[in-house]
Order: structure tokens, then C-alpha cells, then sequence
């Protein structure tokens, strides 16, 4: 083991005594988001015995340096290299560079910017007839008839696999609480799960992708060894996990934030293209993916004047950073005008920053300006509810009302 | 404060002071000059914040990345010897009076 000289003053973490996956602070996790930031700059979730940062710098230090933290332990709160919690890595996200910068690149290749720019038109045409079919009902469920309907309409056909509804919020749920400790959510979706299973080994298998679509394109870099052998299936995977509830939760959020604040709505409406700070603004204060975890590598490290064992998880509070007043003025506002693009972490940072993220990013402007361009009024028609979930902040049910003057 | 000089597609000039650290793309957005889109917010996701760097500043600018290297091929554009992207171009003291070439189209 490399022997590594520690500062004098640096301190031990504070341990913070709070479960983040005790379901009611997964329904309202932010008193727990100030009393991880307040700690200081690292704390100890007492619990779990993970070290936790919920303070958007430390937060990107965490994520941006794989010297000192690794992704090769997981994102969830297992360390998936240790007996009995072993699984499969995720070969782009639980890696870290170089082997990870090959695998990415290919990828990157695959799903370049001019590929993704292709779909425009397409994803907007599909978003204005569900916006059209929106206002004629005049009351739905912003989650199931808008975020879930379209997106799992326009990304699955984009990149060639077959994504039925029932099947992947299923797998989604049990991916998603399967990152967080065994507790009753994920012993949950786990059997909520087990009819999907057999289905979902075999939709990341080559003869389950279209032909000529990008997922295929995946299976053939992999003929030309450019992946090793299984990468391609393995991405696949990635699309179904990455491409699908993160977008789906997004939406629903920026949809229930527009819906609640009507000052905001008329911004949008005196200027459609404000969608797109807009989706960032919801991400940033409502942030899908509220965690992710990194590993301290096999050496004593400091983050900030704190001293870290080695070889233990850390989690990183993406949804706190987003909400850091270190960072933000009135972070709990939302605010349309206000651009957070490359700044908020719902996106992560560093090498494994979404690589989806200018899908993510088309699926819900398209979506948004078609609904802002064809409804004059946006209101909420219930009370929302919310699907808690480990490593997520998603809606379940977001009842809606839209009219025309 | 460093300055910098963006040349429009349409050859007009604006010239803007960007404090050291501050990345090209953060300043121009922030200026509203509507040629730097810079879609990812520095992401290195989107590719549309290309310029092409006057020549005699390249070896005072940050060496490229494999990432960035990568996204140079995704411009909208297309690739020159001198293409960058501007949000890895982040200001120093010995890039004042930077001249860049917005590249056109960016989407």
C-alpha cells in the first residue's frame, strides 16, 4: 500500500446520525440534505457507516477525482468487489479511466451529438401530437400519459430496442432500490421484479435489438474488438437503465414545478425556448438521481481537511449540492430564468458525466415547448404523489389540468 | 481582466473581458453572443461551442483532451487544425488578446 502523507489538522469525520433511506426522509430528504451539508464537508452516515458530502464543491471533487475516489466499487452503497455483495460491474459507470475512456469513447462515437441532433424533428413531431391529445382530455397524469407515454415511445424506437412499459418500470425500480441498503423498498422491487427478469436478460441480447439501429451498432464494435466481448450487452443494459426513469422523472418534475408555480408558466409561455433552462432549473431542484456512490481507493485520503479510511463508500448527495446556498441564492426557488447548464449536478461531472444527457435534454424540450406552445394554463388537478425509491426522487402519480383561453 | 476578441460568422467583432479561470464558452454565453451555443454546459457532451483559435495563441492554450479531441469530430462545422472547444478553453493571463473565429453552423 502506497503510504501517503497526511496534513497536520485534518480532522475525522462528524458522524451524522440520520438513515437517507428511511422512507420519511426519501419523502422529504431535505432537512436531511442540510443536516449532511452543516456537518461539514464530509460526514459519516452513522447507519450505514458510509462517508456522505452533500456540498455541491466536495461533491464535484468526489466525482471528478478517480485518484483519490474510485467508481470501480459501485454506484450504489455496496462495494460490488466484496464477497456477498458481489454483482456484475456496469463497465461504463463502475470503471474508472483508462479502460473506461475506450469503453466511453466508443460509445460516444455511437451516440455522437450529430447522431442525436437526427432525432429533432422526429421527437418534436411525436411530442406535438401527445400535446394535442393532452388538451383535448384536459386532465391526466403528467407521469404516466406525458413523461412515461413519451418517452418510452420516442427512445426506445431511437435506438432499437423494445422497451414494454410494465417491464421496465419494473426492472427500473428494482436497478434503482437495488443501489440502496436491503431495506423493505428494495426486498419490494425486488420481487416486483422477478416475472421481468428472464425478459430483461434477454432484451440486452443481440437478436433482441432492431437491425441497423445503434444498439446493434454497439454489438458490431464489439465483431470489430473494439469492446471485449459482453460490453455490448452490457451498454444495452445502459440504455435501459440510464435512458429510460431518469428522463421519464425529469419531465414529471419540471411538469409539477410549472404546474405550481404559474409565474413561472407565463415566463415559458411569453418565451417557449426558456423550456430549456427550465428542465435544467426542475433537475437541479428536484434531482432524479438524489445519490451516487464512489469508493476511497486502498490509501488513507483527505477531502478538504478530512481524513478518509481507505477502501470505504462514499456517498454523494447530488440532490443536496444542487441545493448548496454555498453555491446557489434561494436554492429552494425555482426559478425558469435561471441557468444552471453544467453547473447543477443532476448530470453528474467529470468522466462520468450522463452520457445521455443531450438526449435527456431533446426528449424533455420537446415535450415541454409542445405543451407550452399548445396549453394556456397548466394546473395541478390533485395532490401529486411521490414513488419512493432508494437512489431516486421520482414521481409516481402527478394528477394535471391544461387549457386553452 | 484578460480580454478576448469572438469574431461573428458574419465577421463582426466583441471583444469581452473574461476573469482568469472563467471558460470561453461560460463568458460568451454569459455575454449573449448567440454563435457559442454550448448546449451541455461544458459537458463536453454536445459540441456546440466551437471556435477556431487564431494561430499564434494555440501554444498558450490547454492541451487538448481525448474527450475533447473526440467532440471536435462532432461539430456541426467540421474539424480545422485549429478547432477548439471553447469551454475548455479557460482564460490565463497569457491568453489576453485571444482572438477566436465562432464556427458556423454550431447545430
Amino acid at each position: 500500500m502506497r503510504q501517503v502523507a497526511i496534513r497536520t489538522g485534518v480532522v475525522e469525520a462528524p458522524f451524522l446520525d440520520i438513515d437517507p433511506y428511511a422512507l420519511d426522509v426519501l419523502n422529504d430528504p431535505y432537512p436531511f440534505h442540510e443536516a449532511l451539508r452543516e456537518k461539514g464537508p464530509v460526514a459519516r452516515i452513522a447507519p450505514h457507516g458510509v462517508y456522505a458530502v452533500g456540498r455541491h464543491d466536495e461533491s464535484a471533487i468526489v466525482l471528478g477525482d478517480h485518484n483519490r475516489f474510485t467508481a470501480a466499487g459501485g454506484i450504489g452503497i455496496q462495494d460490488i468487489r466484496k464477497p456477498g455483495e458481489f454483482r456484475i460491474p456496469n463497465r461504463l459507470l463502475e470503471n474508472d479511466p483508462p479502460s473506461h475512456t475506450a469503453i466511453r469513447g466508443t460509445l460516444t462515437k455511437i451516440l455522437s451529438p450529430i447522431v442525436i441532433r437526427r432525432w429533432r424533428e422526429h421527437f418534436e413531431k411525436e411530442a406535438v401530437a401527445l400535446a394535442r391529445q393532452l388538451v383535448e382530455r384536459g386532465t391526466f397524469d403528467g407521469v404516466a400519459d406525458v413523461a412515461e407515454t413519451y418517452v418510452l415511445k420516442v427512445f426506445p424506437e431511437a435506438v432499437g430496442i423494445e422497451l414494454p412499459r410494465d417491464n421496465v418500470l419494473a426492472i427500473s425500480e428494482m436497478r434503482f432500490n437495488q443501489s440502496g441498503p436491503q431495506n423493505e423498498l428494495y426486498h419490494r422491487a425486488m420481487a416486483k421484479a422477478q416475472p421481468y427478469l428472464d425478459w430483461f436478460e434477454n432484451s440486452t441480447r443481440r437478436d433482441s435489438v432492431r437491425r441497423g439501429s445503434l444498439a446493434e451498432m454497439l454489438f458490431e464494435a464489439e465483431d470489430r474488438g473494439e469492446f471485449d466481448e459482453g460490453i455490448a450487452s452490457n451498454m444495452v443494459r445502459t440504455f435501459v437503465g440510464g435512458g429510460t426513469d431518469s428522463t421519464i422523472t425529469g419531465i414529471g418534475h419540471a411538469l409539477h414545478l410549472l404546474a405550481r408555480n404559474p409565474e413561472q408558466w407565463a415566463l415559458l409561455k411569453a418565451d417557449p425556448a426558456r423550456v430549456k433552462t427550465a428542465f435544467e432549473e426542475a433537475i437541479r431542484l428536484e434531482t432524479p438521481f438524489q445519490v451516487t456512490y464512489r469508493t476511497t481507493r486502498d490509501r488513507e485520503v483527505e477531502l478538504s481537511g478530512v481524513r478518509l479510511d481507505p477502501d470505504t463508500k462514499i456517498g454523494v448527495f447530488l440532490g443536496a449540492a444542487n441545493r448548496d446556498p454555498r453555491k446557489w441564492s434561494d436554492p429552494s426557488r425555482f426559478d425558469v430564468t435561471r441557468d444552471t447548464t453544467g453547473v447543477h449536478l443532476g448530470f453528474g461531472v467529470g468522466a462520468h458525466n450522463c452520457i445521455g444527457q443531450m438526449i435527456a435534454r431533446l426528449e424533455a424540450e420537446a415535450i415541454l415547448k409542445a405543451i407550452v406552445t399548445v396549453a394556456d394554463t397548466l394546473e395541478l388537478d390533485g395532490e401529486p404523489r411521490l414513488r419512493p425509491i432508494n437512489q431516486m426522487r421520482q414521481l409516481d402519480y402527478l394528477p394535471l389540468r391544461i387549457g386553452k383561453a | 481582466m484578460p480580454k478576448v476578441t469572438f469574431i461573428n460568422p458574419d465577421e463582426s467583432r466583441v471583444e469581452l473581458d473574461v476573469p482568469v479561470g472563467q471558460s470561453l464558452m461560460r463568458a460568451a454565453t454569459a455575454a449573449g453572443i448567440d454563435g457559442i451555443v454550448g448546449d451541455c454546459g461544458g459537458g463536453l457532451t454536445c459540441a456546440t461551442c466551437h471556435v477556431l483559435v487564431q494561430e499564434e495563441f494555440l501554444p498558450d492554450t490547454p492541451p487538448v483532451t481525448p474527450n475533447e479531441d473526440q467532440m471536435l469530430d462532432f461539430t456541426a462545422m467540421g474539424r480545422h487544425p485549429t478547432s477548439r472547444l471553447s469551454c475548455q478553453l479557460v482564460m490565463t493571463e497569457a491568453l489576453d488578446g485571444l482572438v477566436v473565429r465562432i464556427a458556423d453552423p454550431q447545430l
